[in-house]
């Protein structure tokens, strides 16, 4: 007995040492989680338990070349109610009927739902909001919040684009340039529990938001205006269905204004700007929506038909297989391989200089100019004038130029190209190749971002747009000045005229596809001065209707703009004629 | 040993102190734990839960304080009876058992409401002490320990049939008590190691069972959450992640009592098993390693009392006790920080449960009651 006792006592020992020797081990463990993991999982916990409230960052301005904020953002408020909260629930109802003019009816049913937040009305202007806030009522929140504003409303609205709910750039430079001026949003981090509830007095974390940098352009709000209310004039004169406009800078591609009537209100960006057919879906309604966003000037292709003879008339002279004193003889037509292809001028033009072939935009001139070039040659012309790629501006969706495939061309197509038919290109394209021939031979890249500030004005980041490959020699970008000048002053663009000024320009009317309807594209491509041109203007009138010559619709609409521009712009009349020496043929 | 007249009596004021420290400290804990879904489920009573677990509690502690004064030789005549009920409230609870989460674990009786589990825990340790007494020396032989784990067996398989921690608990409780009785040794770390080598070599061994058909794929799930909870969250690994991130965000000090976020429905019913983890998060390592220092001086305090007292009786019925005890605590932490795979077990004492409080104290009390024969050298 004596010995099994102590056998107790002594396995009652073990038993307590094993025991102890197992909560060591738990120590250990516990040591363990909570010192070495004690990081990671305390930030899992953290990750788990924290709501992210985001404060919205106010986005940057666009500011235009003379300094004019052209997109900036407005104070607007989101009232709600928190049930829980609210003394007295009449009151509350009776207030927010009358400030926020709603029916009592929506704002009873939202104040008595038990919710934790109910959003009574969001964009809620400053001063209601401050209204409502000023009457200090128990469990009303009035959140300030930023909202994108347009002070010009519909000023280059497809150019500009607008922002979305999230603030996010939805079309435009909007979009271009959204990591500039999105700003970053901050956030408030608040503790919930499980079920997402928030936590009363707990901890708050608050992160700051950064407003997001003023982007600055080179569009200027004056041209822009002006360039906007002549194509509106034509548009209703012509009974249009659209007009662009697109002026630039063919030194450095610097658009100053790009205008596509009828803009839209980029406050109102999702009402139509025409009057929208009865009872469409809400998908119909997209569509119209996506057609008013569109940007004809970049977003679509068309035939630019005689304005392109610039650049058959550039690749013929640079290459040396037309002098400006070659004579031609046009009977009215041009028959190619098999087919007759006919001058706008029934009777034909009879013997002309190939100067005199530009100035009456000629095809049979060209078309012979470009057989001469071949297809070969052409194709080579094409391509170095940058033609097949994209400019580049800085704005989303550019469209691709369609052009025949190298081995798909034949003689005739190359007839056709010469004079700007059957290949299709946009608008900004034409204007940006054309401000290369006449200004030195040195490719731009067209575009409106200049530079990015941020809130203490200074310049964070300047753009830049490297010059371009040279396309052409210095002598036949002159010689393309001159021709051109000629077209204006003696020639088919002679309703471009504006004296004391020397411009440059060409003509061109485009039948649409198909041409069994009878629809015109009229345009006029024109530049000032002649002999140094620091400004080019394209117009566009689509469907015009009665009289359609781009010679005689669109080339004065471009005489007013510079009219009006070359002035503000600084550039000073000149008394003399324009007679500058044409370059060297050879 | 011959007896005196009124002899000087020992009764354990440490152990006392200690069960009452552990209960208001587990009251303080529920509080903490649950209040704040307590306010969300019983329309603002933050105290539902401490205020059931203390009418429970101070109800078992004058149960407690009556036992201990009574002659613990007076309830052996029970054990029997006690045993033989156990089967009866198992097979009832299989049948008649309110279902709670699938798991028919609650035996209704009117309003009242009970886990027969726990009773099981006690009836066993008095009919074990009491059949170990009997057997005199037969108990080193090895049809007496067949015959004493005989008696353990089909209840404890019955219990973990429905309740499996309850099951290795009983079956636990029946392996001490015949280690601190019988002769042997190797045999008792034999089992001891083996249950060690098959923790760790859990996954393995899992999954070869689970080839060889002897495991459900629903267990090894349990295997795969224990070893990689976030990869497995989905399965139930959630749960033990929530306890994770409790006990890590701890740290050394915690974040200070009632300063728990874990406990505001993160961790599913914060005051039941899980309720370490919440006094780890708000406690720290310090907090956490007293607890388990307390726990460890309680068991220090049966250890003293199964060696003095006054016979093999007493001894077996504070080993059990013991038993039972040390084991619930320790596999309650090794629970909570994924130390084994995830089983409900409650820590006593502190984990919320109105039986579990009951009978314990009930044990306590016969505990005390065997310190209290304890004859105080003169």
């Amino acid at each position: 007995m004596r010995s099994s006792h102590t056998r107790h006592r002594e396995k009652t020992a073990v038993l307590f040492l094993l025991l102890s020797l197992c909560a060591v081990g738990l120590i250990g463990r516990l040591a363990y989680l909570m010192l070495h993991r004690a990081e990671y999982y305390s930030q899992m916990a953290e990750d788990l338990h924290q709501r992210e409230r985001t404060i919205k960052a106010a986005r940057g301005n666009i500011v235009d070349a003379k300094g004019k904020v052209i997109a900036t953002n407005r104070t607007v408020c989101t009232i709600s109610v928190i049930y829980n909260q609210v003394k007295d629930r009449e009151e509350v109802i009776r207030i927010l009927c009358e400030e926020l003019d709603m029916a009592e009816a929506d704002v009873r049913k939202k104040v008595e739902k038990r919710s934790s937040r109910e959003i009574i009305r969001t964009n809620v202007d400053k001063e209601t909001g401050d209204r409502i806030r000023n009457r200090k009522l128990a469990g009303v929140k009035v959140d300030e919040d930023y909202k994108r504003y347009y002070p010009y409303d519909s000023l280059a609205s497809k150019v500009l684009g607008f922002t979305g709910g999230d603030n996010q750039g939805i079309i435009g430079l909007e979009v271009e340039y959204e990591p500039y001026l999105k700003g970053i949003n901050g956030t408030i981090l608040t503790m919930t529990d499980a079920a997402g509830v928030e936590i009363d007095n707990a901890f708050e974390d608050r992160i700051e938001p950064v407003s997001g940098n003023d982007l600055h352009i080179s569009l200027d709000v004056n041209i822009q205006q002006y360039a906007e209310q002549a194509a509106y004039e034509t548009m209703e004169r012509k009974g249009a269905r659209q007009v662009s406009v697109i002026v630039m800078n063919p030194k450095n591609g610097e658009i100053m204004a790009m205008a596509n009537v009828p803009e839209f209100n980029l406050n109102e960006p999702f009402t139509l700007n025409t009057e929208a057919p009865a009872g469409i879906s809400s998908k119909e309604k997209q569509e119209l929506l996506n057609q008013m966003w569109r940007n004809p000037a970049i977003n679509d292709t068309y035939e630019p038909g005689s304005t392109f003879k610039i650049i058959t008339a550039a690749a013929g002279l640079e290459a040396g297989v037309v002098k400006l004193e070659d004579t031609f003889s046009c009977p009215g037509f041009r028959v190619v391989e098999d087919r007759k292809i006919r001058c706008h001028k029934v009777g034909g033009h009879g013997g002309e200089t190939f100067l005199q072939g530009a100035m009456n935009s000629c095809n049979p001139v060209f078309i012979d100019v470009g057989q001469r070039l071949g297809i070969d040659n052409y194709y080579r012309y094409f391509e170095q004038f940058g033609l097949r790629k994209k400019t580049g501006i800085d704005l989303p969706g550019e469209a691709a130029t369609i052009m025949h495939r190298k081995e798909n061309m034949g003689l005739v197509e190359l007839a056709t190209v010469s004079f700007g038919q059957s290949f299709q290109i946009t608008p900004i394209q034409l204007i940006t190749t054309a401000s290369s021939i006449i200004n030195g031979g040195r490719r731009v890249t067209p575009h409106f971002g200049v530079k990015v500030t941020n809130g203490d004005k200074t310049v964070v980041h300047r753009f830049s747009y490297p010059e371009g490959d040279e396309i052409l020699s210095e002598e036949t970008s002159a010689q393309m000045r001159f021709v051109l000048e000629q077209v204006v002053a003696e020639g088919s663009g002679n309703k471009a005229k504006l004296s004391g000024y020397r411009i440059g320009g060409k003509t061109a009317t485009s039948e649409k596809l198909p041409r069994s309807l009878k629809k015109y594209i009229s345009s006029f491509i024109g530049f000032a001065p002649a002999d140094d041109p620091q400004v080019i203007a394209l117009i566009t009138i689509d469907e015009p209707q009665g009289v359609y010559y781009g010679g005689t619709i669109a080339a004065p609409v471009i005489a007013d703009i510079f009219k009006n521009i070359l002035p503000y712009l600084g550039i000073e009349e000149t008394e003399e004629e324009s007679t500058s020496e044409p370059g060297n043929g050879s | 040993m011959a007896k005196k007249k009124k002899p000087k009596r020992f009764y354990d004021y440490s152990l006392l102190f200690c069960i009452i420290f552990l209960t208001a400290f587990g009251l303080l804990m529920i509080y903490s734990a649950s209040s704040y879904m307590a306010q969300l489920k019983y329309d603002g009573n933050a105290g539902y839960f401490m205020m059931r677990q203390l009418v429970i509690a101070s109800a078992g502690l004058v149960f407690a304080l009556i036992i201990s004064k009574m002659d613990y030789h007076w309830y052996a005549r029970f054990a029997v009876f006690a045993y033989v009920l156990s089967y009866v409230l198992m097979i009832a609870v299989s049948l008649f058992g309110r279902e709670v989460n699938g798991k028919k674990r609650w035996l209704g009786i009117g309003a009242l409401s009970f886990q027969p589990t726990e009773f099981v825990k006690i009836a066993l340790i008095v009919l074990l002490a009491a059949v170990i007494v009997q057997m005199g020396n037969k108990v080193n032989t090895w049809k007496g320990m067949l015959f004493v784990f005989g008696l353990a067996f089909p209840i404890g398989v019955i219990v973990g049939a429905n309740n499996l921690s309850s099951g290795i608990i009983i079956l636990g409780i029946a392996f001490v008590m015949l280690y601190v009785a019988c002769k042997k040794h190797m045999f008792f770390y034999g089992c001891g190691a083996a249950a060690v080598v098959a923790i760790i070599t859990a996954g393995p061994l899992a999954t070869f069972l689970e080839k060889i058909n002897l495991l459900q794929p629903y267990q090894l799930s349990r295997i795969h959450v224990w070893q990689n909870p976030e990869a497995y969250a989905r399965e139930g690994g959630y749960q033990v992640l929530q306890g994770l991130y409790a006990i890590g965000s701890g740290g050394l000090f915690g974040k200070g009592l009632g300063e728990s976020i874990q406990k505001m429905g993160f961790v599913p019913e914060a005051q039941n098993d899980m309720i370490f983890s919440i006094i780890c998060e708000e406690l720290g390592l310090f907090g956490a390693v007293s607890v388990i220092l307390i726990f460890l001086f309680m068991i220090y305090r049966f250890m003293l009392i199964a060696q003095n007292a006054p016979d093999l009786f007493g001894t077996m019925l504070v080993v059990g006790v013991m038993g039972h005890i040390a084991i619930q605590v320790i596999l309650n932490i090794a629970v909570v920080t994924n130390t084994i795979p995830n089983t409900g077990i409650t820590l006593p004492f502190i984990s919320y449960g109105g039986t579990s409080v009951l009978f314990l104290m009930l044990e306590m009390g016969m505990v005390l009651s065997v310190s209290n024969q304890i004859k105080l050298e003169k």
